[in-house]
């Protein structure tokens, strides 16, 4: 794609990447992504903000020369993971009276990440400017989200918001602004989960320093440009500061088909008792699709069968990363089956010891379930019923 | 004396125990740590902990 005016004197400068499918050779990309970097020209200055993937480094260097961009005095790098400073050594070359613009940590990172020599790289501490003639950047630092180093830049005069991964969606599209907000969502949303679920609380602090700033656009440094900002405003903070909702998030594993009829029953009775369910076979889920799920959900079941003493490999990849998430969950258990014994409770609750969960009783029966073993998951259903009740704030969270 | 959490990764700085490794003897209140102290665990500066409830 070409590069793109945003409005006089602003451009998209960066790289659709319609084809990747996965990410971090981890997190599944559906809807491919996009790598954003933008320019801006001052009467006086012109900085580019952020640069693209390094495999994409031609389309950011033939962006700039459609633009007849012969001078670049500032590039300023938000963030130092590959996939927005991956392209910097090249542009440096390219330019090479650029000075990188970075915090103090970022510096850090770039030098050691990609080797940038200390003489290219100039630090700016929290809110400082840069003036780059009629138009001044303003640096607002926000540790951790989702590295030590990241920053968000104001454009004052125009009141954009350029936050790099945060408020991003990994999603290719040739619209340069948000068309249709629910597809956006649901990518957001996404990348919410898998990328800055676990920084909730650095999060809440970065919308209290954002607050009082008058935003006419967000222009993230993936996906599509927020013209509305209030959008991604309003989800973010219901996916940051909502109680968790009425929901049990079930991902599970079966061998043999025991604690598959398990989780069948079961689901059956929790919807009965009103508590919605999201069921994920792990042997086929998209990980973003349960990572997604744990957004919302007051409790997490975890449904396995018993394989070398221990959980199905599936089941502790699963559990690992819902307790690197580190979601809003407040209730766990485990259901599921064994054929000779086992040490699956013990694992399964030894790889959630990040999160703040109350852990219900297990049902972990012997062979194929037997009406005994419905009875105990109607129990269960019921502890879980009686547990969303009792909490005043899930009961408003609903 | 309060214990600390890193909000970053969770990571409970406990005054009883210290933090050896960096030089930071049991006893030591979280106000008293050096302002160049980071979290063991992630390396989070002192600003991201919080008080532990």
């Amino acid at each position: 794609m070409k590069p793109r005016k945003l409005k006089a004197d602003i451009y998209w400068v960066g790289a659709v990447d319609w084809d990747r499918r996965l990410f971090d050779e981890l997190i599944p990309l559906p809807d491919g992504t996009s790598y954003n970097a933008y320019l801006i020209k001052g009467s006086e200055k012109t900085a580019l903000i952020d640069t693209v993937d390094p495999p994409m480094t031609n389309v950011l260097i033939n962006n700039l020369t459609q633009l007849d961009v012969k001078n670049i005095d500032f590039v300023v790098a938000n963030h130092a993971e590959q996939d927005h400073s991956g392209a910097l050594p090249q542009i440096l070359k390219l330019y090479p009276k650029a000075k990188v613009v970075a915090t103090p940590k970022c510096k850090d990172l770039l030098m050691s990440l990609l080797l940038i020599p200390e003489s290219r790289i100039m630090t700016v501490e929290d809110r400082e400017t840069l003036s780059l003639g009629n138009k001044t950047l303003e640096f607002i630092h926000a540790p951790w989200v989702h590295w030590p180093e990241t920053m968000l830049i104001y454009l004052r005069e125009d009141k954009m918001l350029f936050p790099c991964d945060l408020f991003g969606s990994h999603f290719a599209t040739s619209d340069l602004y948000v068309t249709d907000e629910a597809t956006v969502y649901e990518a957001a949303k996404r990348y919410y989960a898998e990328i800055m679920m676990p920084f909730r609380a650095i999060i809440q602090r970065n919308l209290e320093k954002i607050k009082d700033l008058q935003i006419d656009a967000i222009a993230p440094s993936h996906g599509p440009i927020y013209d509305k900002p209030e959008f991604i405003l309003e989800a973010y903070r219901d996916w940051v500061y909502a109680p968790p909702k009425n929901t049990v998030v079930l991902p599970y594993v079966s061998m043999h088909g025991s604690t598959k009829r398990m989780v069948d029953y079961f689901v059956a009775a929790l919807v009965e008792r009103g508590i919605a369910v999201k069921q994920f076979n792990l042997a086929k889920t998209d990980i973003g699709k349960l990572a997604m799920a744990l957004v919302d959900a007051a409790t997490i079941v975890i449904g396995s069968p018993t394989v070398l003493v221990g959980p199905h490999p599936n089941v502790v990849y699963a559990v690992y990363l819902a307790n690197a998430l580190r979601p809003k969950l407040r209730f766990a258990s485990i259901i599921g089956s064994y054929g000779w014994g086992g040490k699956m409770v013990e694992q399964i609750t030894g790889l959630l010891s990040g999160l703040k969960i109350e852990l219900l009783k297990p049902v972990v029966i012997k062979g194929f379930p037997t009406e005994e073993d419905f009875k105990a998951l109607d129990r269960l259903a019921g502890e879980i019923l009686n547990k969303h009740k009792s909490s005043v704030e899930l009961t408003k969270g609903k | 004396m309060a214990k600390y959490r890193c909000i970053v990764c969770g990571y409970v700085y406990d005054p009883e125990v210290g933090d050896l490794n960096a030089g930071i003897n049991p006893g030591t209140p979280f106000e008293e740590l050096p302002d160049d102290w980071v979290c063991p665990l992630c390396g989070a500066t002192k600003d991201q902990f919080e008080e532990e409830e």
